[in-house]
This record gives C-alpha cells, sequence and structure tokens, in this order.
C-alpha cells in the first residue's frame, strides 16, 4: 500500500512538470492557481494548462501504462525476460496501415489514421499467432515469427516513405516516432474508454499470468488450459498495445523497461506486478515527453525517440547483470 | 561435397550471374537483348549503346554483384563463427549500425551518404557489432541464438530511432537519404562504386584466405583450441571481415536485410555445401540474387523499386518459412 501511495505521488509530481515545463513555462504557484481556480487565473495559463498540456500528460500517462501493462503481458506469455509488445508486430501493423492512409488519404488523416493503425496492430497480431501455430504456440518461435513479420512490414513502410511526397513523409515520420503534440481532451476520453476495460481484464487474469509465466508443464499440472490462455492473453496485450498505437504511434521500449522495474518494486507476482508496470509504465513515458519537449526547446524530440533513448541504457545494463538468461 | 561437383556448383553459379548481368545491362528506357548487349560491348566501335551501357548501367550491375556478394559472404561467416542459424548483419544490427553512422555524418556534413562516407560506415558497422556481441554474450549461459537476436533486434531499433531523430529535423537529408536507407542502388556514380569496391574486394579475399580458421571456429571453443587454433583471435578476424564486407555493402546500398540470412541457407539446402564450399558459392548465389531482385521490378513493370524492399519481400517469408520448419522448439 505505501508502495502504491509512493508511486501515485510520483506520477503527480510528474504531471506537475509536464504542466510546468515547456516552450512557455509556468511557475508552480500559478499552475496550482490554473488547476483549483480556473476562473481568477490569468486567461493565457488557463489556455496553455487546461487545453495544451493537461490533456497531452493525461495522454502520454494513459499510454504508458498500457505499454507498461501490454510489456508485463508479454514477457509472462513468452517467458522471455527481454521480449517486447512490439515483437508481437503491432508497431510494424500499425506504421504501415497509418503511413499508408496518411500518404494516400491526405485529407483525411485525422480521423482516420489511429483506426487504420488499430486494425493494422490487430491485423499483424493475428498474423503472427496463425503463422507461429503448429499444434499449439511456443513462446520462441512466435519470437521469430514477429521478427519475420516486422521485417516483412517494415520493407513496405519503407517502400511507402521511399515514394511518396516528401513533406508527406515528414509528417508521417513524425507520427511514426511515436509522438503526442497536439493531442486534445477528445482523445483523452476515447483512449482512457479504450483502455480501462483492458487493464481491468489483465489485473483480473492476474492468476493465469502467474500460471503462464511458469514451466509448461507445472502449469497445465494445476490445471490450466495453456494455450487457450496465451491466446486470450496475447489478445489483451495485442489490444492494449494497438489501442496505444492508435493513440500516439508506436512507441518502443516502455513495454520493455516498465515491467522490469515493476518486478523489482512488487517482485513477480502478478496481481501486484500489473498495477506496478501500470505505474511505471505511466511515468516513464510521461518523463520521457516532459524530458522531450524541454532537451533541445524550442525543437521537441518525440516522447519515442526519447524512449527509446533512455531504454537503451537500461537495456544495455539488464543484460549485462546476466541474471536474466534468454 | 566432391571437387567436380564443387566445380559444376561454382561455374553454374558463375554463368548465371553472367548471363543476369547481360540481361539486366540492357534493362532500361533504351531497352536491348543480351545478344545486342554482348555484341555492343564487344565491338571494337563505340556505340551509342556502349556508351549507355559502360557508363550509367554497367555501374549498376557491378554494385548489385559486389554488395550481394558481401552481404551473403557475411551472413555465411556469422552463422558459421556464432553457430548461430539466424545470425545475419542485418537481424543483428551491424546494418543499422553502418547506416546510423553514416546518415549521422550525411547530417552534419551536408553531404550525400553513398559511397563518400566509407569510414563512418566501417566505424558504424564495428561500434554495433561489438555492442550486440558484448550484450548478447554476457549472462550465465552466453550467446544462445535467441538472446543475441533480441539483443541485436533492440540495438537496431534503438539505432533507426536515433535515424529518424536525425531525419525528422531535417528535410533535404531525409529526401537525399531516404532512398539510400531503403537500401536502393538506383543512379550509382562509377566513382562512388570505385570508391568502395577495393574495401569489399579486400573482405572477400581476406575472407578466403581464412577459411580453414573459419570453418574450425564452428566447432566447440575446446574443440577449436586442440586443433590449435585461438578462438577469441579467430572471432576478432571473422569480425573484422564482416564489417569490412556489411560496411562497404552499406555504404554502397545501404542497410539491406535478409541476405545474408537466407542465401546460406538456401544454398546449403541445395547443394549440402560443407563450410569451405559454401562460402564462395554463397558470394556467387548472393551476387546473383542482388541482381536478379535489383532488375527484375525494372523489366517486368518498368518501375525502380529498391532492391532492399525487393529483397525484403522475398526473403521475410523465406525466414518466417525457415523459423516454422527447423526450427525452434517451443
Amino acid at each position: 500500500m505505501k508502495r502504491l501511495l509512493t508511486g501515485l505521488a510520483c506520477l503527480a509530481v510528474a504531471l506537475f512538470l509536464a504542466i510546468a515545463l515547456g516552450e512557455q513555462p509556468i511557475p508552480p504557484r500559478a499552475v496550482m492557481a490554473a488547476l483549483l481556480y480556473p476562473d481568477e487565473a490569468p486567461v493565457q495559463h488557463v489556455f496553455i494548462v487546461h487545453t495544451l498540456r493537461l490533456p497531452r500528460a493525461v495522454l502520454a500517462a494513459l499510454v504508458g501504462a498500457a505499454l507498461g501493462v501490454a510489456g508485463t503481458i508479454t514477457q509472462a506469455v513468452m517467458r522471455n525476460p527481454l521480449a517486447e509488445p512490439g515483437l508481437l508486430g503491432i508497431n510494424g501493423g500499425a506504421a504501415l496501415a497509418a503511413l499508408a492512409i496518411m500518404l494516400w488519404l491526405p485529407g483525411t488523416s485525422a480521423t482516420l489514421v489511429p483506426a487504420a493503425a488499430l486494425a493494422g496492430a490487430l491485423a499483424a497480431a493475428t498474423a503472427i499467432y496463425a503463422l507461429s501455430w503448429r499444434g499449439g504456440i511456443g513462446p520462441q518461435r512466435v519470437i521469430l515469427i514477429g521478427l519475420g513479420c516486422g521485417a516483412f512490414m517494415g520493407a513496405g513502410t519503407s517502400f511507402l516513405s521511399a515514394f511518396g511526397e516528401v513533406t508527406a513523409v515528414q509528417r508521417a515520420m513524425l507520427w511514426l516516432s511515436g509522438s503526442f503534440s497536439g493531442s486534445g481532451w477528445r482523445a483523452v476520453l476515447g483512449v482512457a474508454l479504450t483502455l480501462a476495460p483492458l487493464l481491468a481484464l489483465a489485473w483480473i487474469f492476474a492468476r493465469v499470468l502467474d500460471l503462464l509465466a511458469m514451466d509448461e508443464a507445472v502449469a497445465r499440472g494445476l490445471g490450466l488450459r495453456v494455450q487457450a490462455a496465451r491466446a486470450a492473453m496475447v489478445a489483451i496485450g495485442a489490444l492494449l498495445c494497438g489501442a496505444s498505437v492508435a493513440a500516439a504511434g508506436p512507441v518502443g521500449f516502455i513495454g520493455l523497461m516498465a515491467p522490469h522495474l515493476a518486478r523489482r518494486i512488487t517482485g513477480p507476482t502478478h496481481a501486484a506486478l500489473i498495477p506496478a508496470a501500470a505505474l511505471a509504465g505511466a511515468l516513464l513515458l510521461l518523463l520521457a515527453d516532459v524530458a522531450g519537449q524541454n532537451v533541445i526547446a524550442p525543437n521537441a524530440i518525440p516522447a519515442g525517440i526519447m524512449a527509446a533513448l533512455m531504454g537503451a541504457p537500461f537495456f544495455a545494463w539488464l543484460m549485462w547483470k546476466g541474471r536474466h538468461d534468454g | 561435397m566432391s571437387p567436380p561437383r564443387l566445380a559444376l556448383w561454382l561455374a553454374g553459379l558463375a554463368a548465371a550471374c553472367l548471363l543476369l548481368a547481360l540481361w539486366s545491362l540492357g534493362v532500361g528506357s533504351l531497352s536491348l537483348s543480351p545478344a545486342r548487349v554482348w555484341a555492343a560491348l564487344v565491338a571494337e566501335t563505340p556505340s551509342r549503346e556502349a556508351l549507355v551501357i559502360t557508363t550509367v548501367r554497367a555501374p549498376r550491375v557491378m554494385a548489385a554483384l559486389a554488395v550481394g556478394a558481401a552481404l551473403a559472404s557475411a551472413g555465411a561467416i556469422m552463422q558459421r563463427i556464432l553457430r548461430n542459424p539466424l545470425a545475419e548483419p542485418g537481424l543483428l544490427g551491424i546494418n543499422a549500425g553502418a547506416a546510423f553512422a553514416m546518415v549521422l555524418t550525411a547530417v552534419l556534413t551536408g553531404t550525400a551518404p553513398r559511397g563518400t562516407l566509407i569510414p563512418a560506415a566501417m566505424a558504424g558497422a564495428a561500434a554495433a557489432s561489438v555492442l550486440v556481441w558484448a550484450l548478447g554474450s554476457a549472462g550465465r549461459r552466453g550467446a544462445t541464438p535467441l538472446r543475441l537476436v533480441l539483443a541485436g533486434v533492440i540495438v537496431a531499433s534503438f539505432l533507426v530511432s536515433l535515424t529518424q531523430a536525425l531525419l525528422i529535423f531535417n528535410l533535404a537529408a531525409l529526401d537525399g537519404t531516404r532512398l539510400w536507407t531503403a537500401g536502393s542502388l538506383a543512379g550509382i556514380q562509377p566513382q562512388e562504386l570505385a570508391s568502395v569496391l577495393p574495401w569489399i574486394a579486400a573482405g572477400l579475399l581476406a575472407a578466403l584466405a581464412a577459411l580453414p580458421g573459419l570453418e574450425i571456429m564452428g566447432l566447440e571453443d575446446d574443440a577449436a583450441r586442440g586443433l590449435g587454433i585461438d578462438p577469441a583471435r579467430w572471432r576478432l578476424i571473422a569480425a573484422a571481415i564482416v564489417v569490412l564486407l556489411t560496411g562497404g555493402a552499406v555504404a554502397l546500398a545501404g542497410p539491406l536485410a535478409f541476405l545474408g540470412l537466407i542465401v546460406p541457407h538456401a544454398i546449403r539446402l541445395a547443394s549440402g555445401a560443407g563450410f569451405r564450399a559454401l562460402l564462395p558459392l554463397c558470394a556467387l548465389g548472393g551476387a546473383a540474387l542482388t541482381l536478379a531482385a535489383d532488375t527484375l521490378p525494372r523489366a517486368l513493370a518498368g518501375t525502380d523499386i529498391p532492391v532492399g524492399i525487393t529483397l525484403a519481400l522475398i526473403g521475410a517469408p523465406i525466414f518466417l518459412w525457415l523459423a516454422r520448419r527447423q526450427g525452434v522448439p517451443g
């Protein structure tokens, strides 16, 4: 309980930072005023806080939480601590579908891109699952098939970006590197409504994840229908990840980092691990977005790239430690 | 593999390269049959056709052959040394390292990446291979195939997002590099080819010279030591050869994936060759495949699709088939 409260406090501090920092910094007192008494605060502060920064920060936290949980699920199902939800082909499929829409139907992109990304993500996840099936799916085969499908879709993506109109490609690259710029309350509401039931489901099935992370024979001995459970968990993970990609573009490394951080705090039991991973993911992606907006201001680095910049050293440390054998 | 059979295979693949080259030299807005190409090449009086062939088309054909030979050989060497059927420059992040170093240099200095930035390509390839090996082999069980591939994929995805970060802020560099980052041989210049070719040739010759040692490195370390081979030293030699081959190929054609993976597997399956015969066969087979993949879209549809994309569209299904077929338990 104490740990949960500490985590929530950290998240609150990060949210506060995200609101206060930016191209036009707002002093802490003024942030509080704009948050608590919007009617009396200066109009430009209220606009910056309520219309520009708060929805963006909330969206980053939501997407981060979803990615953290998706990563936890992926690592449990694949029984591999280095597995990442991107390996399920979700990022590749979403990127391909979204890029196609952005380049071919430039006018309608704002509304269609999230839908296309979600459809692409789910199609890719389904294809990888089907291709990995040989009387059941095995973790190692899924990883390899995911890599192959990812490369295939990557070739499609580079085909589109090599022949598209160059300014449209540049805009698409911004989306492809995972960015929260220009997100408003409508996006937040849509994402929250999609993610909430999925996060709840993941938490409800925490026991199943505990069993799946064990040796297959043990799980079966304890009465788990392993293949059905794997399929259900992969579906939840794919939906979580697909919804995040639809909201913010493909963001890597959060799904790899958050579960590890959470595991250090709560241990391997998923009932505690899933909320902790959600918190850790929210915190990480929020900090990545804040850092990206402020490191080389006025230029903004997309959150996805910042997450990769933070994630790579983390990953290096993880592999060096050598405790985790793949 | 018996010597006559090996000679037959080598001759067959070399002939395939030659025929493909004659065909490819005739493909383009001035369409020529292979016989006309041959006639133009051997004619004593230089014709307009001969001029087109030697100045515009020949550099591209030679680049395709060189890049294919380099990457397929690099893949064969890596699979042997790492005792890992999935090893290849693309999956293990070496391509991405070279490409990132070149894009970085191109953005900083305002030059075009292709052909001119060989030191950057070599340095990037070397740094990425050291990093992936260090990460993949740390730990109790060492560099298991899956672990190494995961390390390669994660390093590669990190480098690719860094490359993206560089290009987002620089429209001119994006326009100048996007064809090359997809892996393309279009519009290659003779001087670009000339500046890269010596490196690839050096890598190929070194690989041939090192064949006996590389073959022994396919055994367990203890067995290799018993045969008088120092594993650490030979791993370094192999890495240097792979860096020469990969860095050169990426400098010319961009990061081509899958070539190093599928060619050795296909040749091994088809011919049953052992490693010593495999390496030269792979060089010829990779050259032929790359040339075919580069020419086919232009010949069939008249559109110039980057060869990296064609190769990935061919290679990814073969990779999937390999992973399903032999593969991996569990």
